[in-house]
């Protein structure tokens, strides 16, 4: 077959993070504490705006008022040379700019990009804290949100109040334009003849169109993001400010957020959408590149603290047991090697590589003490986990025989300390386990059947993918962070990655033809499932919607919890009921080090992250978390980010890469009280004693 | 030979101190070998015996706290698997009906079977006879059970108050997995030195070894609050029902040292390599010094008994 040119966006899937200010930074494309190459600082870390990878300091990271500044998504395309026949990793690929020359001598001439972000949570159906994904299995949906809203799931009543939808935006690099997804701007599209093309009969769909009054406690809900290039016609994805608004209730009262998960009558500013790119050529020709998705969420706390299970690590595995990505890894079926029921088996010849598949999950350990009130037993040892090298023995290692490490292939989900990770697991599970490639690596690893050295097998536009879902919070999606456990289904991407030529890891759009436009009907339809064999594509915001509304509530809430939380209120776990575990520590910081009162490198005592009035908590289970759910609303931009030592500018004063510290927090000042962080293990206070039924029955 | 209050003198005290530091350090490999020879971790076993080990490693930290107390730095000797020798303990001296149901019994390293589990439960097992006063000996060997001793080794310290001192060489890894004790530390010298050295010793003795008594809950200041499946049930309780729960778990088989390949006996080799670290470690930990290495040595050892299992080679410590 003859080769052809392709052309693919990367990161496959992107993130832009909710800022306050107007201004912004880029979004990491490295990986969240991985070491680089020249330098002491670590992996992770945003990028300064109009820089290639010139890495942030402290103070790149509000604006001159103090506003935390938005992080863009940006996206490349990058040019492949394919045969009809995908393979991972690929390696290879030149990356695509406005006046690139490409091998078969054509030259860019523009680049034509269009998104269409969308936030279908209010729509959508209820998270299921202790069930997950499995409150779609056998063919059963959740309860919906907002069900006072009169209709089933795709019923245009519904979608027209609850959806926000501000259609699609298409602009040319070369006329270096922007567009907001707003409620007063055009949508527009790129047409079947090359031109943007407005489209003033969309539908477009915000809050405030079907709610007279609406409370409104930082600002208007009227934009989910805008989006603009930069100078070499890269596209670069903005959020909205991650705002909130709320419905009044029949009494002129906003309604009262009653939970962390599905807040009825409330609306935020999340968004996800498609992103397609047309490259036009000086000779008139013009093609499309397999195109990405941009995620519009959370701010990212603590950008180089490495999950120990990220979003990379289970779609990866998902990739490798369900799509085939590397049958040199895994065999997807026929015969076994050992005994397996044919499913599937991993390759035993198979040689992981220490740097690239071992190594993350080491370093991934040894960071989470810098968000997380770890004991001194657990520091000492995670650090002997990080110092393992691929010249030790792994036998003379703490990592000897996994000895430590919750498998995932046997029935060790309730099983607390001393097996790890010790955060708390997925739905239905008291504690997390790595992914079962993880797993079948560290084995490989332990049994000495590894590869030492370096070895770069990824082509640039594969890296970014990779640090792109590296930096995001896997495992435990109740429901997640970035993303939910929907990010584990198959079903979302293109499947037939390697014939297509999409390559892995891309999620699959909805075909949206925007024709026949109608005001009054809404266009986008309440769109993907899974477990529904849905194999379609996915529409605008059939991502964000597996997420919290209100964003903030979740990610304050979600700090510390007894393991119950996760198994229907019964404790499963084999220590106390009321012993209390992290849930998201690396993504989302429980107890961090100020980075002001560190004096000569000593580390001062742990402060929580979410800390000073309207954070003191009678029971420990609430430690660490506004006890008001509208604090969370209006406070979370004054939360701190924590960052590696070598990027804290602080006049006068230097940093230890070693550390990592909290910097421009806003919520106290330093040598405030606020309420102290317990040793861990820590508990919660007794449950109550249940009410005594006064009849016998 | 029995001693009066007049013959005790610090020496005395000193060598029982010793003796509990042994006692509590033999039981560590011996009960972890067990823990580790089964398969599921996620086995009621498994887990009823990972809770009594890290209760003995607490144990062994209150003694050497106490040890030091009192000017002793403990002497953390390598522990000797042979027979049915469990230092410093002559079950024949106790009443035959009391241990006839965990005979036989064996003190050498091995997987969890009948043998081990009895002499798990023999260890363990309560003193039951509170009615004679406990006499006081200068050979550590006179005792017929841990409870006997441990109550002359309380009496004993009673008599010398006034030789403790408070905040020397005291370590203190455990106090956060027991929200409701005091501390852990002897701090104070002399009276209320001796208090806190009461306090030790009744933790000790309520968790696990001889505590005279008919019922095994342990007193809520003395249980586990973070990670212990059953809190409330001493060691004797917990090691019966592992007993009386048959069929053991699966655990891993084993070789015999004929067998043994070239990785085997290596791994045999790190295992005993890394204990004596271990021993090394936990010497400086409780001379004052604060050993870097030691909660990863410390772990390590775990790793290298389960490699040693996972292999059929069973483990060996010196």
């Amino acid at each position: 077959m003859k080769n052809k040119t392709i052309f693919r966006v990367h990161p496959t899937i992107n993130f832009a993070r909710f800022g306050t200010s107007d201004d912004y930074i880029l979004s990491p494309e490295d990986s969240a504490g991985m070491p680089q190459e020249g330098t002491d600082t670590t992996g992770g870390l945003p990028i300064k705006k109009g820089t290639e990878k010139t890495t942030i300091t402290s103070k790149d990271l509000r604006d001159e008022d103090g506003n935390l500044k938005k992080q863009a998504a940006r996206f490349r395309i990058y040019a492949y040379d394919h045969n009809g026949k995908a393979s991972y990793p690929e390696g290879g690929g030149i990356e695509v700019t406005i006046g690139t020359k490409l091998p078969d001598g054509r030259v860019v001439k523009d680049l034509v990009w269009s998104s269409h972000l969308a936030n279908k949570k209010a729509t959508a159906y209820n998270v299921v804290n202790n069930k997950g994904i499995l409150a779609y299995a056998d063919n059963q949906v959740p309860q919906l949100r907002n069900p006072e809203t009169h209709g089933d799931i795709d019923s245009a009543y519904r979608l027209n109040r609850l959806m926000i939808d501000p259609g699609p935006r298409t602009i040319s690099a070369l006329s270096k334009e922007s567009a907001k997804f707003d409620d007063c701007t055009i949508p527009t599209c790129l047409n079947d003849k090359g031109e943007i093309e407005k489209l003033p009969a969309y539908p477009v769909r915000f809050p405030a169109d079907s709610n007279e009054e609406l409370f409104k406690p930082n600002g208007p809900l009227d934009t989910l993001g805008e989006i603009l290039t930069d100078d070499k016609g890269r596209l670069l994805v903005l959020p909205s400010t991650g705002n909130a608004v709320g419905q009044y209730d029949e009494y002129g009262v906003p309604i009262q957020m009653t939970g962390d998960l599905n807040n009825v009558g409330w609306f935020d500013s999340a968004a996800d959408g498609p992103v397609s790119v047309t490259i036009q050529f000086t000779d008139g020709s013009s093609e499309e590149a397999f195109g990405a998705w941009v995620v519009c969420g959370d701010p990212a706390y603590a950008p180089q603290i490495r999950n120990v299970v990220s979003v990379w690590d289970d779609v990866y595995d998902t990739f490798v047991r369900e799509l085939d990505l590397q049958p040199e890894l895994f065999r997807q079926t026929g015969e076994s090697e050992n005994g397996d029921d044919g499913e599937g088996v991993y390759r035993l010849d198979y040689l992981p590589n220490f740097t690239n598949d071992i190594k993350p999950t080491f370093i991934a350990c040894t960071l989470q003490r810098w968000t997380a009130n770890l004991p001194e037993m657990a520091l000492r040892a995670h650090t002997a986990v990080d110092a393992i090298s691929e010249n030790d023995d792994p036998n003379r290692t703490i990592m000897a025989a996994l000895n430590f490490l919750r498998n995932p292939n046997n029935e060790e989900t309730n099983i607390g300390a001393p097996l790890m990770p010790l955060s708390l697991g997925a739905a239905g599970t008291s504690f997390m386990t790595v992914t079962k490639t993880q797993y079948f690596f560290l084995e490989q690893w332990s049994k000495k059947r590894f590869t030492k050295g370096k070895e770069t097998k990824l082509g640039p536009g594969e890296l970014l993918d990779m640090a792109s879902l590296a930096n995001c919070l896997g495992g435990r999606y109740v429901p997640g962070i970035e993303v939910s456990y929907t990010v584990r289904c198959k079903d979302m991407y293109i499947q037939d990655w390697k014939t297509s030529g999409a390559g892995p890891f891309r999620i699959k759009h909805f075909p949206l033809k925007y024709e026949n436009l109608d005001k009054s009907t809404p266009f986008l339809k309440s769109g993907w499932i899974p477990l529904h064999d849905m194999t379609d594509g996915i529409e605008p915001g059939d991502i964000s919607k597996f997420m919290a509304t209100p964003w903030q509530t979740d990610y304050n809430s979600c700090s510390i919890h007894q393991t119950a939380i996760n198994t229907d209120g019964v404790n499963k776990s084999n220590g106390a009921e009321t012993t209390l575990y992290w849930s998201w520590p690396s993504q989302r910081p429980d107890a961090v080090y100020v980075a002001e009162e560190v004096v000569n490198n000593v580390l001062p005592k742990q402060k929580w992250s979410i800390r000073g009035p309207g954070t003191y908590a009678v029971n420990p289970a609430q430690a660490a978390t506004f006890q008001d759910p509208l604090d969370a609303v209006n406070e979370w931009h004054k939360i701190g980010i924590i960052i590696q030592g070598t990027n804290v500018d602080i006049e006068g004063r230097e940093f230890s890469p070693e550390l990592y510290l909290e910097v421009q927090g806003k919520l106290t000042n330093p040598g405030d009280a606020t309420d102290p962080v317990a040793e861990w293990p820590f508990n919660a206070n007794p449950p109550k004693k249940k009410s005594k039924k006064d009849c016998p029955f | 030979m029995k001693l009066t209050q007049n013959d005790w003198n610090l020496g005395h005290l000193k060598v029982h101190l010793q003796r509990a530091v042994d006692l509590e350090f033999w039981t560590i490999p011996f009960y972890m070998s067990a823990m580790y020879s089964i398969k599921d971790k996620s086995s009621e076993p498994y887990q009823l015996i990972r809770t009594i080990v890290n209760q003995e490693m607490l144990h062994l930290q209150c003694a050497s706290n106490i040890a030091n107390a009192y000017g002793l730095s403990p002497s953390i000797d390598a522990p000797v698997y042979e027979g049915t020798t469990i230092p410093h303990l002559d079950f024949s001296l106790d009443n035959k009906e009391v241990i006839k149901p965990y005979l036989p019994y064996t003190a050498e390293i091995g997987p969890l079977d009948l043998k081990h589990i009895n002499a798990m439960c023999l260890i363990e097992i309560p003193e039951y006879d509170t009615q004679e006063k406990v006499p006081l000996f200068s050979n550590v060997e006179e005792y017929g059970s841990i409870g006997a001793f441990y109550e002359a080794l309380r009496l004993g310290a009673s008599h010398l108050k006034k030789d403790i001192k408070g905040g020397v060489r005291q370590v203190d890894f455990f106090s956060a997995f027991y929200r409701n004790m005091p501390k852990m530390k002897i701090t104070e010298p002399k009276d209320a030195g001796f208090n806190q050295v009461d306090l030790l010793i009744d933790l000790i003795t309520e968790q696990g070894e001889g505590q005279s008594k008919v019922n095994h809950t342990i007193p809520e200041t003395f249980q586990n609050t973070a990670d212990d499946t059953e809190p409330e049930d001493d060691h004797f309780e917990k090691f019966n029902e592992i007993k009386n729960s048959q069929p053991f778990p699966e655990t891993f088989q084993v070789k015999k040292v004929s067998d043994y390949t070239v990785e085997d006996k290596e791994l045999e080799a790190i295992l005993i390599e890394q204990f004596t670290e271990l021993r090394n470690t936990l010497q400086q930990l409780f001379s004052g010094e604060n050993p870097e290495n030691f909660f990863a040595i410390m772990a390590s050892v775990g790793g290298a008994i389960r490699n040693c299992w996972e292999h059929g080679v069973t483990p060996k410590y010196i």
